[in-house]
């Protein structure tokens, strides 16, 4: 290739990844960035002016018990809905493995969670849990037992939205745990059988080993996804009954567009942050390497 | 003995298999019915299977409301946001699979897109908000998809970069030696190829996109722009009784969406079990 032709067809691979580029640095790079600043200071919204604190934002914010009740509610909802969703899907890929009529509508009617929006999905939700026209305190009532403030109990109000997710997201690890068993050759169980394996044997120590890969992976889809909760909370309790079922997310939103801290919520960020790239590393790690 | 086990194991599947689909479809059906009961009939303390006198009241009500409005919002800001996306990401990783950048950019960007899908969002949405409101993108329609961008691109780029990379090269070589140029090659001979990834790719985001919900809240304030996830949230904050007509908009925005979930199904058993968030 003569010289002008390699510079053109050097500047049209520069042109065509450019954009993509841009657009990521510009929403993603950049307010990573600023939040990194930010956290050092401290805003006067009503001045306009902004001075430097050093790490008192992230002092203040680690001290504080709202701050505190974020995180710890956040973890016990990731492990709680992400463990639980796997494992239900685990249980229920094993109860329907096989062939069976109408399997493929019943299919289709088990991913309608998942693509259903979540705003929809909590309207449904809070009519079933409300206290004097829910339908669950209705049947609470038919078995005799009292009504329970599903969303304005303190004790109850986390739970409550860790079942939502549950509901909406089982069905993911059912499909993806599913099409793994589907993918293991039959002959393997018959051999295991005709070897005298009891099917328990055959469970635990044929079909989970083999879905291992899989499940690891629905796991981590689950903790990093779940990790981020903010939707449910803002709909479903707005991060009550007596801050109950405050997040991370939602500490975030609330200094950043409630109060206009932009010094705290950006050190909020940044622990954020900090506990996501633990989380993801992992996961990143995994997928290049099936990219290679 | 064998028979009788058979038998129980047969039934236990066909229970485990009756309760999981019972569990899924209850809340749908729940709320095609409320939002056909009357405003009476969804407050009475004792909830009713059937609605006892089937009324379009509630479809009335917030179509004179002006809910086109909203759902019109929604479809111009999922289809554009998909579209750009794809156009973006097509564009980007094949430079990225047929181009080696210095500094190992192709590396580092891959590993920099998987990192923004794993980032909350909220983390994003306090200093982007200062910089789109500095540009007069906040209150617009161009704002909430380039934001959505956050969602879809790195997704795309993702999945599309997976389908350009299994290409051979043959195709390509053989139009460059009959004189094609790249931009031609690239929309004549790549695209085509890549269409069964590019069609995944856009359902996915068109869902994503669909159902957005946090800046959607956040960068859009006027009624007329707002999209169907935050009218939902509205009603249920301030105008909590008008659950009949909360459930008639929830259909509404639910019933585009589950025409896809043949073509979602099939992505999802062909191994894209990365693929859904």
């Amino acid at each position: 290739m003569r010289n002008t032709d390699r510079l053109a067809h050097n500047a049209f691979f520069y042109a065509i990844f450019a954009p993509a580029l841009i657009i990521i640095l510009f929403l993603t790079t950049y307010p990573i960035g600023t939040i990194l600043r930010d956290s050092f200071y401290e805003y006067d919204f009503i001045r306009g002016t902004r001075f430097f604190v050093g790490f008192d934002n992230y002092r203040h914010i680690i001290g504080e018990e709202l701050f505190q009740r974020s995180f710890q509610n956040t973890v016990i909802f990731t492990f709680a809905a992400s463990f639980l969703e796997v494992f239900l899907g685990v249980l229920i890929a094993f109860l329907l493995y096989g062939e069976f009529r109408g399997k493929r509508a019943a299919s289709l009617v088990i991913i309608f969670p998942m693509i259903i929006s979540t705003m929809v999905i909590c309207a449904i939700w809070q009519i079933f849990y409300h206290y004097e026209i829910g339908l669950f305190n209705y049947l609470l009532g038919l078995v005799g037992a009292g009504p329970v403030g599903w969303l304005t109990d303190r004790q109850m109000a986390l739970f409550s939205v860790i079942l939502v997710d549950i509901w909406q997201w089982t069905p993911f690890a059912f499909l993806i745990i599913q099409a793994g068993m589907g993918s293991i050759p039959r002959e393997l169980f018959e051999a295991a059988r005709i070897d005298g394996a009891r099917s328990s044997q055959i469970a635990f120590r044929i079909t989970l080993p083999i879905l291992s890969g899989q499940i690891l992976l629905v796991l981590m889809l689950r903790t990093l996804d779940t990790f981020r909760l903010f939707d449910k909370v803002y709909a479903l309790t707005g991060g009550g009954p007596a801050n109950s079922t405050q997040t991370l997310s939602f500490f975030i939103y609330r200094e950043g567009f409630s109060f206009f801290n932009f010094g705290r919520a950006s050190a909020a960020s940044v622990i954020t942050l900090f506990f996501v790239a633990f989380l993801a590393l992992f996961y990143v790690r995994k997928l290049l390497r099936e990219d290679d | 003995m064998y028979r009788f086990r058979f038998y129980l194991q047969r039934a236990l599947f066909w229970i485990a298999l009756v309760a999981f689909l019972v569990i899924i479809v209850a809340p749908i059906y729940w709320m095609v019915i409320t939002s056909l009961k009357n405003p009476r009939e969804v407050i009475s303390p004792i909830p009713t299977l059937f609605p006892h006198a089937p009324t379009l009241q509630n479809y009335g009500n917030v179509f004179s409301a002006g809910i086109w409005r909203n759902f019109y919002n929604t479809v111009v800001v999922a289809v554009s946001s998909t579209a750009t996306a794809i156009v973006l990401a097509f564009l980007a990783s094949y430079a990225l699979v047929r181009f080696r950048f210095p500094l190992k950019i192709n590396r580092l960007f891959l590993i920099w897109v998987l990192v923004v899908r794993i980032l909350p969002p909220i983390v994003l949405a306090v200093p982007l908000f200062t910089v789109f409101n500095q540009v007069r993108l906040i209150n617009t329609l161009a704002g909430l998809i380039i934001a959505f961008q956050i969602y879809t691109l790195p997704y795309s780029i993702w999945i599309i970069y997976g389908f350009l990379k299994s290409l051979p090269l043959e195709f390509e070589e053989a139009a460059m030696i009959d004189g094609a140029s790249p931009g031609r090659i690239l929309i004549c001979i790549v695209a085509p190829l890549v269409r069964t990834g590019v069609i995944a790719t856009s359902i996915f985001s068109l869902i994503l996109a669909w159902n957005e919900f946090l800046f959607a809240l956040l960068f859009v304030r006027t009624p007329r722009l707002l999209t169907l996830p935050v009218v939902i949230s509205r009603y249920i904050g301030e105008y909590s009784t008008q659950w009949g007509e909360l459930m008639a908009i929830g259909l509404m925005a639910s019933l585009p969406i589950l025409i896809f979930s043949n073509l979602v199904y099939r992505q999802l058993t062909q191994g894209f079990s990365m693929s859904l968030k």
